[in-house]
């Protein structure tokens, strides 16, 4: 700073205030104006100014071309930028390599750099002048506007925007009664929140008795998200110096404090450098200008506390003592700092005082709606396009503040709603989006203007999550000294976690309201009286947001962890904890990971082996690489306990003393008995064939299945008391009448569906050769181990055709064929299944459907096929088989296994039960009660043929509604699964974060053929345990 | 003397009282806990809570620290008043259950049930001890550290401090371990003893004990009601 003589009139600061205008005026050559507010320098504009320093050297344009370092411009979403003058071209997002081009092509060459310009991003339009981005187009911008064109640290920069010809205008012409006068006319209202009429205030401070006063400017600004202020003192402190003179000169104070936060170094270095220019320039100090009008100002720094936003806290804090809020009266306009009279105003308030001086408090109060007058800075973060500062006239309305400035929410979603004014202030609904921003709507809609915070939420933002957000730095930030506050707030944000993690009644949220409107009451200063908005405004307006979290234990925006589990665990049809278990495998605890499957699921190593692990397709780990083998991972821990101690014997409630039936001992009925005994009921199934486990021990083979695996987990049943009587077919052996007169309770009918389709083939009936899936599995597993014939045809529409194909291979057939009408894509099988069916010979004939039985003296002698195409997709999604006329083909065989669909076998019922035409058991799909009162059923014989794991599910869910049918308890239906516990992560070492899924080892093809030994070996436990470090944990992220 | 509208009557107070000692004056009780007439007022309790001013700008303020004012309207029975005063009280008992100064407000404003998760932390940081230490034992011993949720009262840096003379004082004027609740489940819930069952506290003590004692000397309200409950517990 070359001028440093102090001035010692008005005619001085005149002189110098044109002088400096002549200079900028006369400026011929290039100015680089970057912008370098805290938010520019951590974007990196100091590595920007360093590259286009060495490039102007490079160049020898040192005289040619300058840079000017301002402070922020207020787009921050398009940090570092800048603006090359005379030209005023706008530069977004420069990058140090940029810096060079910059130079010669634009300066050198006077060329646009086009990748450097703004582009619309729905017209798609590059816009060189600033003020042609519709993120600047829009506003107004009468304080902020001045950032871009100073370089903070320069006083006389700020002279030559005739900065300090306010205070000339003051100290010359105009009385203190008339500046306060003026003030009032203008309508400004306090920037800090509260919006308190400036002009009165000051006129309150004026009139209050005493000699010594003092004002004070709040730079305490520590809403999440906000930073008007800092922007402000950073860009341009000489303004707000201005304003806090001519509030001085008006109210009669001689000394004046800057209240900033510590966190702001840059702020602080900014002012404290301006404060030092003013006193040489003999604008702070005694007799100021030879005017007789003496002012001082001092900064304070504070240590963070939000409270000491907070007039009395802040007062309380520059005196040295805690910064706790006192009892309002006294108002510190009457007994303030140090006891004296004293007016606080906020950074931004403060900067508004020369504009209106300058231009008048008729221009000003053209400006805005009636009852709030002048422009408002926000700063618009959160889910928006465009994040920033915006400067607006008061009275826009939110639509256009988040679209036409915003420029709306990214990724094309939904808006949701804006909180508005920080920790204190509230949410409006989005369906509010035409509600003009002035303080009176704002707080008539549960929110308050506050200090400009404007935080965005899209469909994907939890609002009761928002609010536990606010509740958590308002817990924090609370003074403590009022019980309703500290406790308050502590209590409020208990019951909303305890809400966001599924623990909360409806009872809660009574109390949740209830203490919130204490708090709001019963608090003494600002923040304990808006500490409720963020509860309040987000029960106004999406009370149902909180109901589905306390009542479905579901929260609608996915965001709430405890509630909305792992995509895995909330794609299995039992809802088992994944995540958990897999985490427990990471951590070789394989013994626990077993014991929470069985929790939810008693078949862990069967399901290890048949389940088709719908928790796989929805792996987050497949969205950028293989899915997480869970299914492989529960079959090793499970085999690895087997193998050792077995299973651990579940908790079991208090035994009871009534009976329940369970009519078939398949994978439902097993899983309700297993449900059942354990809330300690006494449970007997009944199972018409020779061995337990329906399907598990008939119809999948044992190579898929071993049947010691099976016998294992059907044992660790019976071991909670569950009693099996095999060879007992209710109907023949027994009657269901038999059962009641028995004394139980309740029947569970578990039949499954193993009766199968008919062709609808002409001649199909009495040929010899034409044998049924089911039946045929059912023998081969029953010992019946001769091949059905050498040549086979499966005319597979079903998942157990692979099954019939891989058993004849088995025993020994020399051509087996599949043959299904649609592509492999839509097989209901696992991939690696049908690889694994190819690799041991099966043919697989897809988009073919049989046409005609070829047969010769009452025997099958082959299979005529056609060819079809699938045409439009129906009601249900899967199109329609089209037969391709003259794509008939012959396949020879001399045995034709139908696996196309089963049916229940329902003979055994009574004809009380109401049937479906499709042969299946009608339930309550609620509570799987049939029309006849106590008896239940689930699995197949309801649903038609269905996977393992749903049966287990229909099985759990029956279990819940039988207990509830004894106890003459309501039914409370399906809850959504939840984690059981939390698991830390595993550390992982840089290989491990680099590990594949590894495949699953097979037995070799020969010694697949010529056994039923199981062909999926399954992983070791080393390899289980990489494997389950692969898992992302999804579920604990936050 | 300046004139204050008094739960609707205009009453005459001297310039410098606060609420809470106009009120004293003509006989009006407000319950109190962080406040001592030998300490400078605090309000941070809210147990003094009135309702000043009218109509929709009508709030709530703490009468130990409000300063009358000419023509300010104090009412000090409100709905809203006894609402919140009862939340104050739960919230208190559901940190400092043993205190017995508190399980008495309990039972006093019938406040029968603490409906927020116990915590059995003691102090409730009305701030008594550290006024009393400074205010009147010229002490300075003690004081708040930190803030919001994580406020407590102790000695400068956890150590124990050379002002302390050990006399005592803030012990002494302790709401929460002066006296301990004696009642049957204090630990737990409220006691609500001196309401609902027999008083407990003449087991422990020669003389009734609970505030029933101080408001109505006979203690016939309570002696009813267990007759009331005997008769109908025989009946049944």
């Amino acid at each position: 700073m070359k001028n440093t003589r102090k001035m010692k009139s008005i005619n001085d600061l005149k002189r110098a205030i044109k002088t400096q205008i002549q200079k900028r005026k006369s400026k011929e050559e290039f100015i680089l104006t970057v912008s370098a507010g805290t938010c520019g320098r951590a974007r990196g504009s100091f590595k920007v100014i360093k590259a286009l320093k060495n490039a102007i050297k490079k160049e020898k344009l040192e005289n040619e071309v300058k840079i000017k370092v301002t402070g922020c411009h207020g787009f921050c979403e398009v940090e570092p930028n800048i603006i090359i003058h005379p030209h005023n071209i706008f530069y977004q997002k420069v990058d140090p390599k940029n810096a060079k081009d910059i130079i010669i092509q634009t300066i050198l060459n006077n060329k646009i750099i086009d990748e450097l310009l703004y582009s619309d991003p729905i017209t798609k339009e590059k816009i060189s002048q600033e003020n042609n981005i519709p993120f600047y187009k829009h506003q107004t911008r009468i304080i902020l506007g001045d950032n871009a064109l100073i370089d903070p640290t320069d006083i006389n920069d700020y002279l030559s925007i005739r900065g300090y010809s306010s205070l000339i205008k003051v100290l010359s012409e105009i009385s203190s009664e008339e500046v306060i006068n003026i003030v009032k006319q203008s309508g400004l209202r306090g920037r800090g929140g509260a919006g308190f009429h400036t002009g009165m205030k000051w006129e309150f401070a004026r009139k209050a008795n005493g000699n010594t006063k003092f004002i004070i400017c709040n730079a305490d600004e520590g809403d999440p998200g906000a930073y008007m202020d800092r922007s402000l003192l950073e860009g341009n402190p000489h303004r707000v110096l201005e304003g806090m003179l001519i509030g001085a000169y008006a109210i009669g104070a001689e000394e004046g404090y800057i209240y900033v936060r510590d966190e702001y170094p840059l702020a602080v270095k900014h002012v404290s450098l301006a404060i030092s220019q003013a006193k040489k320039l003999g604008l702070l100090g005694k007799n100021i200008l030879g005017t007789g009008f003496n002012f001082q100002i001092h900064i304070s720094k504070g240590a963070g506390a939000f409270v000491c936003g907070e007039e009395t806290a802040l007062i309380s804090s520059i005196q040295g003592k805690v910064g706790e809020p006192r009892q309002r009266p006294p108002f510190p306009a009457v007994k303030g700092l140090w006891g004296k009279p004293t007016n606080i105003n906020n950074v931004e308030t403060w900067a508004n005082i020369p504009v209106i001086i300058e231009k008048g408090a008729d221009w000003f109060s053209k400006i805005g709606t009636n009852g709030s007058k002048g422009t408002k800075i926000f700063s618009l973060v959160g889910k928006i396009n465009n994040t920033g500062l915006v400067e607006v006239p008061i009275g826009i309305t939110l639509r256009e503040i988040i679209y036409d400035i915003g420029g709306g929410i990214p990724g094309g979603k939904k808006l949701k709603a804006v909180q508005t004014g920080g920790p204190s202030g509230g949410c409006i609904p989005a369906k509010l989006l035409d509600l003009p921003v002035d303080y009176e709507r704002l707080a008539e809609a549960g929110s308050i203007m506050g200090s400009g915070g404007m935080i965005v939420t899209d469909e994907n933002t939890c609002m009761v999550d928002l609010a536990k957000y606010f509740l958590n730095f308002l817990r924090d930030e609370s003074c403590g000294k009022c019980l309703s506050c500290r406790e308050g707030i502590r209590r409020m944000w208990e019951i909303v976690t305890g809400i966001t993690e599924g623990r909360a009644t409806m009872e809660h949220l009574y109390i949740l309201e209830g203490l919130a409107r204490v708090v709001k009451d019963a608090s003494m200063c600002g923040l304990g009286q808006t500490a409720s908005n963020p509860v309040l405004s987000t029960l106004r307006y999406f009370r149902d947001e909180y109901k589905a979290h306390i009542i479905e234990k579901w929260c609608p925006a996915l965001v709430c962890k405890r509630l909305i589990p792992s995509p895995c665990q909330d794609a299995c049809p039992v809802g088992i904890d994944v995540p958990s278990y897999i985490a427990l495998i990471a951590w070789g605890k394989f013994n626990e990971a077993v014991d929470l499957i069985r929790e939810d699921n008693p078949f862990p190593a069967i399901c290890g082996r048949v389940c088709n692990h719908p928790c796989e397709l929805n792996c987050k780990m497949g969205e950028f690489d293989r899915p997480i083998a869970i299914h492989s991972l529960k079959r090793t821990c499970a085999d690895y306990v087997l193998k050792r101690e077995g299973y651990k014997l579940p908790s079991i409630q208090s035994k009871r003393e009534e009976k329940v039936a369970i009519i078939g001992s398949g994978p439902a009925g097993l899983t309700a008995a297993y449900y059942l005994a354990r809330l300690g009921y006494r449970t007997t199934v009944f199972e018409a064939l020779p061995v337990a486990g329906g399907m598990l021990s008939v119809g999948i083979p044992s190579y898929r299945l071993p049947r010691e695996i099976v016998k294992a987990e059907i044992d660790a049943i019976c071991d909670l008391g569950v009693e099996i009587k095999v060879n007992t077919a209710i109907g023949k052996d027994l009657s269901m009448d038999d059962l009641k007169q028995q004394g139980y309770k309740a029947i569970f009918i578990a039949t499954g569906a193993h009766r199968s389709l008919k062709l609808g083939l002409s001649g199909e009936d009495g040929l010899k050769g034409i044998i049924d899936c089911v039946a045929f599995l059912k023998d081969v597993n029953l010992g019946n181990q001769k091949k059905p014939g050498d040549k086979i045809v499966i005319i597979g529409d079903d998942y157990i055709s692979a099954d019939a194909a891989r058993v004849c291979k088995r025993l020994g057939s020399s051509e087996v064929n599949i043959i299904y009408g649609r592509s492999r894509k839509e097989m209901p099988l696992d991939d690696s299944e049908i690889d694994q069916a190819l690799d041991e010979g099966v043919k697989i004939h897809y988009l073919t459907i049989p046409n005609k039985i070829l047969s010769k003296e009452g025997k099958v002698t082959g299979l005529q096929c056609i060819h079809t195409q699938v045409g439009k997709a129906d009601s249900r999604g899967r199109g329609e088989l089209i037969p391709l006329e003259g794509s008939e083909f012959v396949i020879d065989a001399d045995t034709i296994i139908r696996a196309t669909g089963q049916v229940p076998d329902i003979a055994f019922l009574d004809r009380k039960f109401e049937i479906s035409r499709w042969n299946q058991i009608v339930v309550d799909p609620y509570t799987l009660q049939t029309n006849v009162s106590g008896v239940f059923a689930g699995g197949d014989v309801v649903t038609g043929p269905a996977t393992v794991i749903e049966a287990i599910a229909a099985g759990k869910k029956a279990a819940a509604s039988i207990d509830s049918y004894i106890k003459e308890k309501k039914f409370e239906g399906y809850k959504r699964p939840k984690p059981r516990m939390r698991i830390e992560p595993v550390k992982l070492t840089k290989e491990e974060e680099e590990l594949k899924r590894p495949e699953m080892p097979l037995l070799s093809i020969n010694k697949r053929l010529q056994s039923f030994a199981e062909v999926e070996l399954g992983y070791t436990e080393k390899m289980a345990i990489r494997e389950a470090k692969r898992c992302r944990r999804c579920d604990i992220e936050e | 003397m300046i004139t204050i509208r008094l739960n609707g009557a205009d009453v005459k107070v001297e310039e410098g009282w606060t609420i809470l000692e106009a009120c004293k004056f003509y006989g009006i009780a407000i319950p109190t806990l962080c406040y001592n007439e030998g300490l400078s007022p605090y309000g941070g309790c809210r147990l003094c809570l009135v309702e000043i001013g009218e109509g929709h700008r009508a709030k709530l303020a703490s009468s130990c620290t409000y300063p009358v004012e000419e023509g300010l309207a104090v009412h000090t029975d409100t709905k809203r008043v006894i609402e919140t005063r009862k939340m104050m009280i739960e919230l208190m008992l559901s940190i400092s259950p043993n205190s017995k100064v508190i399980q008495d407000l309990a039972s006093k404003f019938g406040v029968t049930k603490v409906r927020f998760k116990i915590r059995n932390e003691e102090c409730i940081l009305c701030g008594l001890c550290v006024r009393m230490c400074r205010e009147q034992m010229d002490g300075k011993a003690i004081g708040f550290q930190k803030r919001g949720y994580k406020r407590k009262i102790s000695t400068p840096f956890d150590i124990r401090s050379e002002e302390c003379r050990l006399c005592g004082g803030c012990i002494y004027i302790c709401p929460a371990c002066q006296l301990r609740c004696q009642g049957p489940e204090a630990d737990t819930a409220v006691c609500n003893a001196c309401l609902t069952m027999d008083p407990t506290c003449l087991d422990h003590y020669d003389e009734l004990q609970c505030w029933m004692y101080d408001a109505g000397r006979c203690g016939t309200c309570v002696r009813e009601k267990i007759e009331k409950e005997k008769t109908v517990s025989s009946k049944s």
